[in-house]
């Protein structure tokens, strides 16, 4: 196995009777980077986590996390990583506080480190108040917090901005791009391609099953930018969107030169309009 | 050392969360309050229909009720809904992704509810008003404590088969039903009582029924294979349910 990969997926395969989940999955993830599974519901993202996890068993390939055959990891194996997933409980009756702190019992961290972690994540001034009563993006952050208490190595999080407000998600993004700079491993799955965008140092997109493409966002939405295009915004508030070819180059250097392009945008395809092209399919769907 | 430090850590840890979640769930809580309660109550009630001292029947009714409601009600529906409450709130899966073992969650799940039924116990025995000379402390404590294990075995049992904290109710009823009615009916029926015999809950009221009777209980072999197989077999299902689909089915 490469030096410093911290997870390594090769040619994992999931049967569920006769459906097929996962078909040759294979990627690694390093210190650092932020890699995700960007597809639909069903697409076989959470399936993935758990087996990485260890709380599932492949059907055939090898999946190494941290140097460990998944089939052969322990409990031992949550003290270096953080789970996050789109229905993570929290104890509800307990506080901010309790939520974490019996969790810090359970890793062997201090009440300095509750402390650190509840500041990081904005829920220091409400650590007396029951952890039920949080908002969304309140408890969100709370189920964040005790994910990275024990600061782990690797980060999996299934979802975690889904149902959230977008001002909420922003926050948890922030968040997350810290984590990353301090070095820790993400491995995120999502099917808000946005999110992914943003976030995420490579993106492999998962149909049915599948890895169909995989790449860093900007490299996939240029391999598939085949019909180039430019939205231009002339003086009156003229807007054209032109393919680019001969005829188009000259109209739109025409214009320039004149000094009447008031905006000019290149019309690359997004991440969305990427898996649409490779699957047929919208990544909401 | 620093491993058996670790891992007593972690089993605490879940046994404070146990704790501090079942003493916030009135529906659990409500059973050693009601057990109590009501035994009190019928003391108080009986002790004014027969002018003060009650005779060993109702003595033995009381003492019977109280322990039988006891194990089923507190151990046994204790450990099963703490384990349902946490499906139901998504955190069994939090918790077992936190590096705390099966065995740890098992033993951490029920050392609260155990400790409690064993005293709720000791308690019932104390205010029903038995003579304590012909209590036999040493046989009481030990077959008081099987039966309350067994009790915490059959909760973890429920847990593990229930997806909820209602359908935990619906599948230990039945069996609640069994331990608890069959011997409270055996002081009504000799055949329910040949029944009772095969119970962990029957052994243990045929032994509060001889302290009501200010005779004095000896442990039969019988009572012996009765607990001890009882914990066996409980023992075995849970583990082979456990093996089967861990502590949550995916």
């Amino acid at each position: 196995m490469e030096q410093n990969v911290l997870l390594q997926l090769s040619h994992i395969s999931k049967r569920f009777k006769t459906d097929l989940a996962l078909v040759d999955i294979s990627m690694s993830l390093h210190p650092g980077e932020v890699l995700g599974f960007l597809g639909p519901s069903g697409a076989g993202k959470t399936t993935t986590i758990k087996i990485i996890t260890g709380q599932l068993r492949q059907t055939s390939g090898e999946a190494r996390i941290l140097g460990t055959d998944s089939t052969n990891i322990d409990a031992s194996i949550y003290e270096k990583i953080g789970v996050v997933s789109d229905n993570s409980g929290i104890y509800e009756k307990m506080t901010v506080w309790q939520n974490l702190v019996m969790f810090a019992q359970i890793w062997g961290v201090s009440n300095a480190r509750v402390e650190e972690v509840l500041r990081q994540v904005g829920l220091a001034k409400h650590r007396k108040k029951q952890a039920g009563k949080l908002s969304k993006g309140q408890t969100q952050r709370l189920v964040l917090a005790r994910a990275v208490l024990h600061k782990p190595k690797i980060l999996f999080l299934d979802e975690p901005t889904s149902g959230l407000d977008p001002a909420t998600a922003v926050e948890i993004h922030k968040m997350l791009l810290d984590l990353k700079a301090e070095g820790m491993a993400i491995f995120l799955t999502t099917h808000n391609m946005e999110e992914a965008t943003k976030l995420c140092d490579n993106v492999a997109l998962l149909h049915k099953g599948e890895i169909v493409e995989f790449g860093s966002p900007q490299e996939l939405c240029l391999k598939y930018n085949t019909n180039k295009r430019y939205q231009v915004l002339l003086d009156g508030n003229e807007e054209l969107v032109l393919e680019q070819n001969p005829e188009n180059i000259d109209k739109i250097a025409g214009w320039m030169r004149k000094n009447q392009v008031q905006r000019i945008h290149s019309c690359e395809p997004t991440l969305e309009s990427v898996f649409l092209q490779v699957t047929g399919k919208a990544l909401s769907a | 050392m620093g491993n058996t430090t670790g891992y007593m850590n972690k089993l605490f840890a879940v046994a404070r969360i146990k704790w501090t979640c079942i003493i916030r769930n009135a529906s659990i809580m409500v059973g050693p309050i009601l057990t109590v309660g009501m035994v009190w109550m019928y003391k108080v009630l009986y002790g004014s229909m027969v002018d003060g001292e009650l005779p060993p029947i109702l003595t033995g009714i009381i003492l019977s009720l109280g322990i039988s409601m006891n194990i089923c009600m507190d151990g046994f529906m204790m450990v099963g809904m703490a384990i349902a409450e946490e499906k139901e709130k998504h955190t069994l899966r939090v918790l077992m992704t936190s590096s705390v073992t099966g065995a740890q969650y098992f033993v951490g799940s029920i050392l609260f509810p155990f400790v409690i039924t064993v005293a709720v116990n000791f308690v019932v025995l104390l205010i029903s008003q038995v003579s304590i000379e012909y209590v036999s402390i040493p046989a009481f404590f030990l077959i008081s404590v099987t039966a309350s294990l067994i009790s915490c075995v059959l909760g973890m049992i429920v847990g593990i088969c229930a997806s909820n904290q209602m359908n935990a109710s619906l599948i230990a009823y039945p069996l609640l039903m069994v331990f608890m009615m069959i011997p409270i009916l055996g002081n009504m029926s000799e055949a329910v009582r040949k029944v009772s015999g095969f119970l962990f809950t029957g052994v243990l009221t045929e032994m509060t029924d001889c302290f009501a009777n200010e005779t004095r209980y000896v442990v039969k072999p019988l009572d012996v294979a009765v607990l001890v197989g009882e914990l066996i077999i409980s023992v075995l299902v849970f583990l082979i349910l456990y093996k089967k689909n861990g502590y949550e089915k995916d």
